[in-house]
């Protein structure tokens, strides 16, 4: 029997759930647009920061805000596990004839897709009132943060799904997210520049997967050379192999069927 | 072709400590309604599980359709939970469509089978309402409309009638038992002794993971005391009881909160003596021909308990 089309259903499944639920569509990017117009004008006008590669603070918030926006649409989207595994959904699911695998894998597909869609509305929302300078062409730079973009969401998704096939209620989910997850923004460069951090905190920037995505999209969106902390090769080379290292891990880690769903 | 669809021999299973099925063996006939019997905690559930290729055997024979149980033949198995398994704000048309998908329909396969569905299930204007807008009733007939939408040979059915009322249930068990002709062969476990006496060609009553009588309702009748006496009874006293059992047989009296029920062979011979034993004390006295309950009550030898009251 194949697979696509039971792919194909899941996928559209999820997508119409969301695009139903408003507030799961916009809160994920609410928040962080609330960072990038409170928090950006709010330091650009009373600190102006002179050594920010963006040339302000709102602008320098983009890239960071685009990666949380991520994390967000990444954290609800997961909750439509629990919603299935609670409404005994996923029992009905797991009970075709197809493999947990196949069912998690459309139901993850949405997940990337939405969060994708959002955090590009993000930047595109954020790109007429801050001074991007596209410094590899519009075409380039947007292909560079549409690249980093799936990439940081299918790896987000892979750990989404890897936590919530173990972690039992939503609200362990969304704690455990939340205390793996927000940490790491603070050390990738989404709030401030890691380039002259104590060395203990610029170890803690190095090892952390988003300061790839940040330094990413800060190539892609600003003109400061091609160097960046790390250099799109580098960049590229470790969001590709954590995407798929963890998506291939959040597939891995399927639920256990049960008749009676718990 | 075997004569059976499911074959199971001597199956255990085990969840971690816990003993669930220890030796149990039937078989189920092809075409047959076979209803599992017993108290919850028996084995019903589980074995079905096994079934639909949730979990394997520890130990035993079992095929279904000639094969163990495996995820591919799941394509020849409809399902219905005891619980509902139905995405509240999804519609009934767009459940249906996600599970033809699943099980591999074509789009215009799954749009004839809906509206055959929900015709024969009373949902044809219902199918564009949102699931939580439906009632328990209805949401338990969507569930057969899924169950059934890519013809399965096999249904699997955990307690369907759960929560539906005697019209609903009626309704339910009606279009489910119109098979067109067809030889699809429906397995109920379930608590409910009337419902199973009404629908079932074959019983089997399991209790602690084994099966203790199989056989048509009939067969497992035959030998049973002709008439079951319900009596509502002020206080009987041990003694009491212990007079009716010597008239009648121990494992024929059913001492619950506030009845006893006594299967005899001649109630109207019986009712006199009654009388004269505890006068004054009884309030009512129902006479009936003897059911699968008695049947129960018999291989299952836990006196007091009805199977839905068992932990």
């Amino acid at each position: 029997m194949s697979a696509v089309g039971a792919v194909g259903a899941l996928f559209g499944r999820d997508i119409r759930a969301v695009v139903r639920s408003r507030s799961q569509l916009y809160s994920s990017m609410f928040t962080p647009l609330l960072f990038l117009i409170f928090l950006g004008n709010g330091v650009s006008e009373g600190l102006e920061p002179a050594n920010l590669k963006a040339g302000n603070f709102t602008a320098y918030l983009v890239a960071g805000v685009v990666v949380m926006t991520s994390v967000f649409s990444a954290t609800f989207s997961s909750a439509s596990y629990y919603k299935d595994r609670d409404s005994g959904m996923l029992r009905m699911l797991l009970s075709s004839p197809h493999s947990a695998r196949t069912v998690l894998f459309g139901k993850s597909l949405a997940g990337v897709c939405i969060g994708v869609v959002q955090a590009s509305v993000v930047l595109l929302l954020a790109a007429p009132f801050v001074e991007f300078e596209w410094q590899y062409g519009l075409v380039g730079g947007l292909l560079v943060a549409g690249a980093t973009i799936v990439l940081l969401n299918v790896m987000l998704s892979g750990l989404a799904q890897a936590l919530a096939s173990r972690v039992e209620t939503m609200q362990g989910f969304h704690l455990v997210m939340n205390l793996a997850l927000f940490p790491l923004l603070f050390f990738s460069g989404a709030f401030f520049p890691v380039d002259n951090l104590p060395p203990w905190l610029e170890v803690m920037a190095r090892i952390n997967p988003f300061s790839y995505a940040v330094d990413a999209l800060e190539l892609a969106a600003y003109a400061d050379g091609t160097a960046g902390f790390f250099g799109l090769a580098i960049d590229f080379a470790v969001m590709g192999a954590l995407a798929v290292g963890v998506y291939a891990l959040g597939l891995a880690r399927t639920p256990r069927l049960t008749w009676s769903g718990k | 072709m075997s004569l059976h669809v499911i074959e199971a021999t001597d199956i255990a299973f085990n969840y971690g400590d816990r003993r669930a099925l220890a030796g149990l063996t039937l078989n189920v006939r092809a075409g047959s309604v076979f209803g599992l019997l017993g108290p919850n905690g028996s084995g019903k559930s589980t074995f079905v599980s096994l079934l639909a290729a949730m979990e394997r055997p520890s130990t035993g024979q079992l095929s279904v359709f000639g094969q163990a149980p495996a995820k591919a033949l799941r394509a020849r198995v409809g399902t219905v939970f005891q619980e509902n398994a139905l995405d509240p704000l999804m519609t009934g048309a767009e459940t249906l469509h996600l599970a033809g998908k699943l099980f591999g329909m074509s789009n215009a396969a799954i749009q004839e089978q809906s509206a055959r569905r929900l015709g024969e299930f009373g949902l044809a204007d219902r199918a564009n309402d949102g699931v939580a807008k439906l009632s328990g009733g209805m949401r338990r007939r969507l569930e057969m409309c899924r169950a059934l939408l890519h013809d399965p040979e096999l249904l699997l059915l955990d307690e369907p009638t759960t929560g539906v009322d005697p019209d609903e249930r009626r309704a339910l068990w009606k279009a489910l038992l119109d098979r067109g002709g067809g030889s699809r062969t429906i397995l109920l476990a379930t608590n409910d002794l009337a419902e199973a006496d009404e629908v079932c060609d074959y019983v089997a009553f399991l209790e602690a993971g084994r099966a203790m009588a199989t056989g048509t309702p009939a067969q497992l009748k035959q030998g049973l005391k002709r008439e079951s006496v319900r009596v509502v009874w002020d206080s009987p006293t041990p003694e009491q009881l212990a007079t009716i059992a010597s008239w009648t047989g121990e494992d024929q009296v059913t001492a619950d909160d506030g009845s006893v029920r006594i299967t005899v062979d001649d109630a109207s011979a019986f009712v006199p003596r009654l009388f004269a034993l505890a006068p004054g004390a009884i309030r009512s006295i129902v006479i009936e021909t003897a059911s699968l309950e008695d049947a129960y009550f018999r291989h299952i030898a836990r006196r007091g308990q009805s199977p839905a009251g068992t932990a």
